[in-house]
């Protein structure tokens, strides 16, 4: 009998141990702001005090293995400068899908110890900052005399969340046409610097040869990271970053003639056979940078191809890349450059470490964005001197790519980026658009019902 | 007060004793499941962003109940979850079912034969899922063998609105079938062979022994195949996810997958949490009717 009591008791004990172990983590895990505010506080000598404990920062990127060279890069020079104070930082991966994002906000709702991380696209940022996942940096911005907007340019405004500065913007994405030099110059054709839907595909058609294996596709449209959505890439320059709604953000502009004109172009190239057509690509899983440095497409849309082209082991190739900005419907709609600000880095308001973070964010936006240039990343900081920029991008491939349209095309920065303000259940309507837009790529429905049913649909969310 | 103590009945204390064990289980059912699924009802009548943080959530009453019978996405979601599941259970059941007679009667590696049909279960859904895209590819098997058959305008499987879901339907019957055959073959083997045995000295064929025997004596199994497939069919996720993405459009969106667009992708957790729950009814209520109904046609 004794036995079993002892027995007993051992297991209470044991659930008891277990229950305690929850109950501690679980009070971390909530993080709950005053806990955190405490914390930034006692923290906030850590970058001046260097007899202090030493601080390892823990930064979260979405880029994949290939960048982890100029990550480490980085951190190495920074890791050097800020020796004597203690600081240190090491980075780790998250994928950049939904599903990663997924992960960095858990943890960071969780209160893992993330100190920085980097988001990308506003609306995300948007979520974040109003969440409480990303700290104001309106504060210390003010305290060191960093202005955010003269660093940068007046476009990074419209990345503040309530007109506060919540991110660093580290990038500048500028995109265009990315083309096979050499087969436009087979075909005695010139790299465009401007031209108009039906000039597109006049080039497209001349492009387009060979049966079987040996076909040759003027152009290819799924970007891999927008399967039905790329057609916004083109109509943005007309319609400006706001291209779903009206201007007010009531209701959505599916029915502007510009949508049309642009789907109707995409939906030529492919039904004329001058691009691989939606189901194609979705069922053979075609994949943009191994067609186009395999030489079997002759124009995509993505310049963060760059990246990829200048990876000549995996993707091995000999000819020159050019680039060329986006057709538009006519001459006269070429309002907007299709770009803005990327790889944004925030805060994590629970982080111990505020002020060596800010150190960090503030090192890997100015001296740090020149690293990240060499993996086609254009930084965003106007304080770098221009020759270095074009250098660094180019570095290691000079032979491979067209250095003046690289230039005119991804690096000078325009004036005239098409930036979304309105946001209003985008997730939703985006959603929407893009299963009428695959209706409309499959043939199921025709141009004018798919925008018409997409513009009902997307009406009907934000009225809801 | 310690006099008292010992002076438990010995049954109390061995039932004590029981729960002692009991608890270190009981607790992280109770903290890991029990709770999440009580807060869920809560959020489900609530609008919760979840990006906002806990708390942060007003209750509007049953609007996300009502709201989702006019939304066109619940819809279809719950219509292919429907077709799914009533294309994917008998289909699985009525072919283990017989693969599983064959297999015992005319084959000689029984084992071998069962343990590779059993393969797709014991494999995770995403690698059998990705495997399964390239089968559906263009140049992929499935494709050039309809090719083969004289088909010239062969559909674009995963692509196409009219066969995406027949496509995944097809990949999840292979995945399951192996399953439910290793149950019916172990059950078969402790049909009581005498009962045969008298069928066959009164000259009764293969057939009628199948439906007159075989088929009543393994309705235990039948059952309780019945109830796991269907609520597993009605929880699909991995493959639709992996395979297709809800789409084209949304011809293969099915309620799990939905749910987890909401929550995930449109940071409604209220109105996620609420079909959640829509959806634990709809099996509940599947289930129950099973249970009651099973007396009509299940024998032990």
């Amino acid at each position: 009998m004794k036995k079993t009591v002892s027995c007993s008791l051992l297991c209470l004990a044991m659930a008891t141990s277990l229950l305690t172990g929850c109950g501690n983590s679980g009070g971390a895990a909530a993080g709950d702001p005053k806990g955190g505010e405490g914390a930034a506080r006692t923290a906030k000598n850590d970058g001046k005090a260097s007899a202090s404990e030493p601080v390892v920062l823990h930064f979260w990127t979405g880029l994949g293995a290939s960048a982890d060279a100029s990550h480490q890069a980085i951190i190495d020079e920074f890791n050097e400068l800020y020796k004597d104070q203690g600081i240190s930082v090491e980075f780790e991966h998250f994928v950049n899908d939904s599903n990663g994002n997924l992960k960095l906000e858990t943890n960071l709702l969780g209160g893992s110890e993330i100190d920085l991380y980097v988001t990308y696209g506003l609306t995300q940022l948007t979520k974040r900052a109003e969440g409480n996942l990303a700290l104001d940096l309106s504060e210390l911005c003010a305290r060191d005399g960093f202005d955010v907007v003269a660093s940068t340019s007046s476009m990074a405004e419209a990345y503040f969340v309530n007109g506060k500065p919540y991110s660093l913007p580290t990038k500048l994405d500028q995109y265009g046409m990315v083309v096979n030099k050499d087969m436009f110059d087979e075909a005695g054709l010139e790299i465009p610097t401007s031209w108009t839907y039906d000039e597109f595909l006049e080039v497209c058609k001349k492009l387009t040869h060979g049966e079987g294996e040996d076909k040759v596709y003027g152009m290819f449209w799924n970007t891999g990271q927008d399967r039905s959505g790329y057609v916004k890439y083109l109509a943005c320059q007309t319609l400006g970053g706001d291209n779903y709604y009206t201007e007010d953000g009531t209701a959505t502009c599916f029915d502007d003639p510009v949508w049309q004109a642009t789907i109707e172009l995409a939906m030529t190239t492919m039904k004329e056979g001058y691009a691989p057509t939606h189901a194609d690509t979705i069922t053979e899983k075609l994949n943009m940078a191994n067609l186009f440095a395999g030489e079997k497409i002759a124009m995509c849309m993505g310049p963060w191809l760059i990246n990829t082209l200048k990876d000549t082991a995996t993707y091995p190739h000999d000819f020159v890349t050019a680039f060329a900005p986006y057709p538009v419907v006519d001459e006269n709609s070429r309002n907007y450059t299709q770009g803005g600000y990327g790889d944004m880095i925030c805060i994590n308001p629970r982080s111990e470490h505020v002020d060596a973070a800010w150190e960090f964010a503030k090192f890997y936006m100015t001296k740090g964005a020149l690293y990240m240039a060499e993996r086609g990343r254009i930084p965003a900081y106007n304080g770098l001197d221009k020759e270095e920029v074009v250098k660094a991008v180019l570095s290691g491939a000079e032979d491979l790519f067209d250095a003046d349209t690289a230039v005119s095309v991804l690096i000078e920065p325009h004036d005239n980026y098409a930036y979304s303000t309105i946001t209003t259940r985008m997730p939703e309507v985006q959603d929407a658009f893009y299963e009428e837009l695959e209706a409309i790529w499959t043939e199921k429905k025709t141009v004018e019902e798919g925008l018409a049913d997409a513009k009902e649909r997307g009406d009907a969310i934000l009225a809801k | 007060m310690r006099e008292k103590r010992i002076k438990l009945s010995p049954q109390l204390r061995t039932d004590l004793t029981g729960y002692a064990f009991l608890l270190p289980n009981f607790l992280g059912c109770l903290l890991f499941t029990f709770i999440p699924v009580l807060c869920s009802l809560v959020f489900s009548f609530t609008d919760w962003d979840y990006t906002k943080g806990l708390g942060n959530w007003n209750f509007n009453g049953l609007t996300n109940y009502i709201e989702m019978w006019t939304d066109d996405w619940f819809l279809a979601s719950l219509k292919n979850t429907l077709v799914y599941t009533a294309a994917v259970v008998p289909v699985t059941i009525c072919l283990a079912l017989v693969l599983s007679v064959i297999i015992d009667k005319y084959c000689l590696a029984k084992l071998p034969i069962c343990l590779a049909m059993l393969m797709p279960h014991l494999s995770s859904m995403v690698a059998i899922s990705i495997v399964w895209v390239m089968m559906y590819s263009s140049f992929g098997p499935i494709t050039q063998l309809v090719r083969w058959f004289g088909v010239e305008d062969v559909p674009k499987w995963l692509a196409d609105y009219t066969w995406a879901m027949p496509a995944v339907i097809l990949m999840m019957i292979w995945s399951k079938v192996g399953y439910a055959i290793m149950i019916y073959t172990s059950a078969i083997q402790g049909l009581p062979a005498e009962l045969y045995e008298a069928a066959d000295i009164d000259g009764a064929s293969e057939v009628s022994k199948f439906f007159k025997l075989t088929v009543p004596f393994l309705s235990p199994t039948t059952f309780y195949l019945l109830i796991t497939n269907i609520i597993s069919s009605f929880q699909v996720f991995a493959s639709i996810q992996i395979m297709t993405g809800g789409g084209p459009g949304n011809s293969t969106s099915v309620l799990v997958y939905y749910i987890y667009r909401s929550a995930f992708g449109y940071y409604k957790m209220g109105y996620a949490s609420a079909m959640a729950w829509i959806l634990f009814v709809m099996i509940f209520a599947v289930t129950l009717i099973q249970w009651r109904g099973q007396k009509r046609w299940v024998g032990y």
